[in-house]
């Protein structure tokens, strides 16, 4: 199976951050690839994140992504293949790529017997001496400033990922590399992340790289998104991209469904028409008849209260892109 | 090279403060060495009181001694043991030792950053001990002589290196295997079992010379209390107390560079 390489049309973001410039994308890896043993983790992945987006990096459990995620950040060595992050080889630059980014891999953990603010403080004495002056701007940042003086042990998963982000910000990164940042979080939990990863891109200019398999959450959260099945990348683009409706398929709803269903059931220029969820589907020869099929159901006496083409949830492309795959092997 | 000494301050001040806030660890190394000093001191008291033609005063020279055996050889290493263990292992056993992974530092300078905070928490509970032990020593000693100025500063210098060397073992050892539980448990078998069985088994010859506690004994100033010194050249003692640190603290930085995170 090939790899869908769909190309990047992310508009309306700028980078607005101070550091450095190497160049290059935020992430690049060229035909990436991690064996364990005679099990392929990672399988040539090609990957291009731009700067200056949210890019969901979606997947089932166990598809590779925290894999891939541990060998961008040098944390195990590649099989085969090249990555870089911020412009720089890894893991020949590692260190340097790594002062400019703020990851978490899989769960957030600090010492439960420390408080926040010191936990930070023990994290900001490894970053290095500028890093001492962020904690509390990173605190507040998160909304953490209030609980920072109790023990990490008292806090909330929500709170921890929280501190988490915090820790990630004490070296003011150019790249968020966040594994499953969701995870165990109740709906308003992943509210206040989904919030502030959309600040972190839009108002900082920073590129957050969110690792899920929720997909309802990386549309949400993320511009552009690529999906990893069986440790390979098998599409890439932006979320509009990935769920762009390839069928040109119409949704209707109206006030008698049963009727306009009798109507248009003769329509030459209909196709596949359906009766879902008390809405009309429909395929049409040409995208230009909407109007004309309007214009039939409001003469024929009914009320269109929408009319609209399909838009596929990103679950509903996950699942047929997986199945399809399933279906191959 | 002016930030990396400052880096390396900050370091071991991160360090210092996961250590000495652990209040848990900190009040077990503390009553290691206080409650035998307590014990000790406690029962020569009672036993001078109810009988002094047969017992002698509960201080002077002889407790000192015997102070420097309990802070030097047996229980003083424990404390450095609880505390090396806990700054060896403490962050793999709560998962931030991959978030220092992450941050781009050398495995390396993560490794060397928890020894001197270990050492300087171990010697603070050591010297809290030695303090007490020595206003004991002074108030208890009757009319027997006690130690002067120049022999209570070459004991404190002696546990000073004693107790820094068990606690880098230990970090080493904790480092090496990622075991609070397990280097605890190997550490003070070793050093309360082990190692005073095979100090006193003659038949081993100078073989012994090669264990830590055979050095110590033999480099402990003052009056010969205890388990028998057994004699050997000062280089030797320099060479077996370095081996045993170095090895250690080396399998320990190993491990570090290579441990998967």
């Amino acid at each position: 199976m090939c790899a869908v390489r769909a190309a990047l049309t992310v508009t309306g973001m700028q980078t607005t951050h101070a550091h450095q410039d190497h160049g290059g994308a935020a992430v690049e890896t060229e035909g990436l690839t991690k064996r364990f043993g005679d099990r392929i983790a990672v399988d040539g992945v090609n990957l291009v994140v731009p700067r200056g987006v949210a890019y969901g990096f979606l997947g089932h459990n166990g598809a590779g992504k925290t894999t891939l995620i541990r060998v961008l950040l040098g944390l195990t060595r590649a099989s085969a293949g090249r990555a870089s992050v911020l412009g720089l080889p890894v893991p020949a630059e590692r260190a340097r790529a790594l002062a400019r980014v703020g990851a978490i891999v899989e769960e957030p953990s600090f010492y439960a017997h420390l408080t926040g603010y010191e936990n930070l403080k023990v994290a900001a004495a490894v970053r290095g001496p500028e890093t001492r002056a962020r904690i509390e701007p990173v605190l507040e940042r998160v909304g953490l400033d209030k609980r920072s003086r109790d023990r990490v042990g008292t806090y909330s998963l929500g709170m921890r990922q929280r501190l988490g982000i915090a820790r990630c910000l004490l070296s003011d990164p150019e790249l968020l590399i966040l594994d499953e940042p969701m995870n165990g979080l109740d709906p308003a939990g992943m509210l206040d992340v989904r919030r502030m990863i959309r600040a972190l891109v839009q108002d900082e200019g920073r590129t957050v790289f969110v690792s899920s398999h929720l997909l309802d959450e990386v549309e949400k959260t993320c511009d552009v998104a690529a999906i990893i099945d069986g440790g390979r990348v098998i599409a890439q683009g932006s979320i509009e991209e990935l769920v762009a409706d390839e069928a040109g398929e119409l949704v209707i709803e109206c006030n008698d469904t049963v009727r306009a269903l009798e109507l248009l059931a003769g329509d030459s220029r209909v196709h596949d028409l359906r009766a879902e969820h008390g809405t009309l589907r429909m395929s049409l020869l040409a995208r230009d008849q909407a109007g004309d099929i309007n214009a039939r159901l409001v003469t024929a006496g009914l009320v269109v209260t929408r009319l609209e083409p399909a838009r596929r949830s990103l679950e509903n492309r996950f699942l047929e892109m997986t199945t399809r795959l399933e279906v191959a092997a | 090279m002016t930030l990396d000494l400052t880096v390396a301050k900050q370091m071991t001040g991160g360090e210092l403060l996961r250590l000495r806030k652990k209040r848990g660890t900190i009040a077990l190394a503390l009553a290691a060495v206080l409650v035998p000093l307590v014990i000790m001191t406690g029962y020569d008291v009672v036993k001078h009181a109810s009988d002094s033609v047969h017992f002698g005063p509960a201080g002077g020279l002889n407790t000192f001694g015997r102070l420097l055996d309990l802070l030097g050889v047996f229980m003083g290493p424990v404390a450095a043991i609880l505390i090396g263990a806990e700054a060896g292992a403490g962050d793999l056993a709560a998962g931030v030792f991959r978030d220092n992974v992450l941050t781009g530092r050398s495995r390396i300078a993560l490794f060397l950053s928890r020894i001197p905070a270990a050492v300087a928490v171990t010697l603070t509970v050591v010297a809290i001990t030695f303090a007490v032990g020595l206003a004991c020593v002074f108030a208890f000693a009757g009319g027997l002589p006690t130690p002067g100025l120049s022999l209570i500063l070459q004991s404190l210098g002696w546990l000073v290196i004693a107790n820094s060397i068990v606690c880098v073992i230990a970090i080493g050892i904790a480092s090496l295997t990622g075991s609070r539980t397990g280097t605890i448990t190997a550490l003070i078998g070793w050093e309360l079992v082990l190692s005073p069985l095979v100090v006193q088994a003659t038949s081993l010859g100078s073989f012994r010379r090669g264990l830590l506690d055979s050095v110590l004994l033999f480099l402990k100033p003052g009056p010969a209390t205890g388990p028998p010194a057994i004699p050997m050249p000062v280089v030797v003692a320099i060479v077996v107390a370095s081996l045993w640190l170095l090895v250690a603290a080396a399998a320990g930085a190993w491990r570090m560079q290579t441990r998967d995170a």
